[in-house]
């Protein structure tokens, strides 16, 4: 009898993967569990706020075709329509940019939010708001009010890209020096950002506090419609990278020699990662862990295969995130906590859980 | 046909490869045998298009490092001398990886990975984590990917190429032969097979035309009993070496012409 790994519950019961070591029809599973879980709670996402509009008064209205209200409808349609959406497409973005970025430094400690690339995309946003009024008009009218998004997208780019290039000698990253790099790089991105921040002017300040928080208190219908279009876009080339990321578990060279165009696909992952957090963080600043806790779990559960941790790390993030922001605005109604918050509480000891379990991978 | 050309290669500082050349036929198993640093990698490596190099490869008349890389991976597989695995996948889901291409069109491909690592003795196994598997184990879980990407020999007519970098090195003796003899019956099928390899006996009983290499060149290329002669082997290895003759009085050693495969 050939030891059984996982659970280290060896045979318990015969389901076939146990037997072939084919986990796929369990991520099938899992996925399918995950969109049930994100329908959950987006519902219960809905339903929670402090205006105190209750969603089961509004469906009761509804099945009997009464007119809501006007409350009901600004509540609903105005206030935690756009931020349910915000959160889930900010959770996803930030799940799937760890889980890329992961695969592409072929580390599973490499998280947007611990690298630095988080902060290089804030210091991008950052800039947006407070020089974005010096720039040319002719950009800012290209530019309009994806502006900020934008200018996160680029920040994060440059700093995923320093990074590599620091951390990664022919094919393989030391995680000491990509760690390391990620802190010295956060601090300068935090130290210009603590800069423009001395520049800015009253009501720049308060949009900057408002963002910094890490908080989807301010999602609206134009915040998100400038951020989506993004974290849209990137969502849907990770899964592209499936391949290509399983190939680089590998090896470049192994992955080249199963087809796969080594260099492009790199280009891509990076470019998605810096779209995915640069997005994220122009919406709703710094929320952390959720790019590192979520594939990690997931890992766990399904495997490391991307063709599955891709979509299934969009729905746990996105449902995640959802759960956390229910929890942001009931532990102190009616007033509410910065999510960020929230999750770090939370994702931080999952975080050092899995440093303890895994300790062998911070020693390469 | 694989034509290899005036290889030279600078790695760092050192130019490693100093015009060296191989050709291989399909059909056949071709191995390069040389002391350690002698460049046998480097050459591999070079043909497989792993390191940039001046120089000519073709196959079949073809450019190979024209080629897009999936349509090489069509053509051939490649096995690396060593390899580190990023994430713990299980022996299954390794193998699977060289589910790629055309033959993952095949109705019957979720069951290939099963039997590639039936094919290298490692039946049951799917279910490890690969990165719990020992040196030789891991080493036949890659080889059985790399299989796998090769299924076919001949796809279509065209005879498809497994290079392998030290294929045993890390194995048992029964498992030597075992692996041995998967690479000639790839060959045998009509699919070529470009192998380094240490053991000369090994390469004795398999090769179908050996390639000597010392410092970056190669020394002599052909017929096992036209290369590894007594005085190419001595010049080569730097020691002095006899062809077929059994070592001195009181030494144990082992002649794997004497096994048979199980
Ligand atoms: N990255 C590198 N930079 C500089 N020199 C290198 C590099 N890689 C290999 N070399 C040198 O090139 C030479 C050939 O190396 P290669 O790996 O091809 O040898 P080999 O014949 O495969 O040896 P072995 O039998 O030990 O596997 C060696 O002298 C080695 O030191
Ligand atoms: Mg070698």
């Amino acid at each position: 009898m050939v030891a059984l790994p996982w659970g280290r519950s060896a045979g318990r019961d015969a389901t076939p993967d146990r037997v072939t070591g084919d986990r796929s029809g369990r991520a099938r599973v899992t996925i399918l569990a995950l969109m049930v879980f994100v329908m959950l709670a987006a519902i219960a996402s809905l339903g929670t706020g402090a205006a105190g509009v209750s969603l089961s008064d509004v469906l009761m209205k509804w099945i009997s075709g009464e007119e809501l209200t006007l409350r009901e409808r600004v509540v609903l349609f105005d206030i935690r329509l756009p931020r349910l959406l915000t959160g889930m497409l900010v959770g996803a973005s930030l799940a799937v940019s760890g889980a890329v970025m992961q695969g592409l430094f072929r580390n599973p400690l490499a998280d947007p939010g611990i690298v630095g690339v988080g902060a290089g995309a804030g210091l991008g946003a950052v800039l947006a708001i407070v020089l974005g009024a010096f720039l040319p008009p002719a950009i800012l009218a290209v530019a309009g009010m994806h502006l900020v998004p934008l200018a996160a997208f680029f920040g994060g780019w440059a700093t995923t890209l320093i990074l590599y290039r620091v951390s990664t000698r022919a094919g393989r990253t030391s995680v000491a020096t990509m760690l390391l790099a990620g802190i010295a790089l956060g601090a300068l991105s935090g130290a210009l950002t603590g800069i423009l921040v001395y520049i800015a002017d009253d009501q720049q300040l308060r949009d900057l506090t408002f963002w910094g928080l890490g908080s989807l208190a301010g999602a609206s219908w134009a915040k998100l419609s400038a951020a989506a279009p993004i974290m849209v876009l990137a969502l849907l080339v990770a899964p592209m990278l499936a391949r290509a990321l399983n190939g680089l578990a590998l090896g470049e060279g192994a992955a080249a020699h199963l087809g796969i165009a080594v260099q492009r696909m790199k280009n891509l992952a990076i470019l998605t990662v810096a779209a995915a957090t640069g997005a994220a963080v122009a919406v709703s600043g710094g929320i952390g862990f959720i790019g590192i806790v979520v594939p990690h779990l997931l890992r766990l559960v399904m495997g490391p295969d991307h063709r599955f941790l891709l979509p299934a790390a969009a729905l746990l993030g996105a449902g995640l995130l959802l759960l956390a922001d229910i929890i942001s605005r009931l532990i102190i109604a009616p007033a509410e906590l910065p999510i960020g918050i929230v999750t770090a509480v939370l994702g931080g000891p999952v975080f050092l859980w899995i440093l303890l379990r895994r300790r062998g991978i911070v020693d390469m | 046909m694989l034509d290899a050309r005036d290889i030279s290669v600078t790695l760092g500082r050192k130019q490693v490869l100093h015009g060296a050349g191989l050709s291989a036929k399909p059909g056949a198993m071709t191995v390069i045998v040389g002391p350690n640093g002698s460049g046998k990698t480097t050459l591999l490596r070079a043909i497989t298009g792993d390191l940039a190099s001046r120089g000519t490869v073709t196959l079949d008349g073809q450019d190979m490092r024209a080629l897009a890389p999936h349509a090489l991976a069509e053509r051939r597989a490649v096995l690396p001398q060593a390899s580190v695995l990023a994430f713990p996948f299980t022996v299954h889901e390794v193998v699977r990886l060289g589910l790629t291409g055309r033959i993952a069109l095949r109705p019957d491909a979720a069951h290939l990975p099963t039997r590639a690592l039936e094919r290298v003795g490692l039946a049951g196994y799917g279910a490890r984590f690969f990165q719990e598997l020992s040196g030789g184990e891991q080493a036949r879980a890659q080889l059985a990917r790399v299989l796998l990407q090769v299924w076919e020999p001949v796809q279509d007519g065209t005879p498809r190429w497994l290079f392998l970098d030290e294929p045993v090195a890390a194995l048992d003796i029964g498992h030597q032969l075992q692996v041995m003899h998967l690479a000639q019956r790839f060959a045998r099928a009509g699919g070529g097979v470009i192998a380094v390899m240490h053991d000369l006996n090994l390469t004795a009983m398999f090769s179908d035309r050996v390639v000597l290499m010392l410092d970056g060149r190669v020394l002599a290329q052909g017929a096992v009993q036209d290369v590894l002669t007594d005085q190419n082997l001595s010049r080569a290895y730097g020691c002095r070496l006899r062809v077929s003759s059994p070592p001195a009085q009181g030494a144990t050693y082992i002649l794997p012409q004497a096994a048979e495969i199980a």
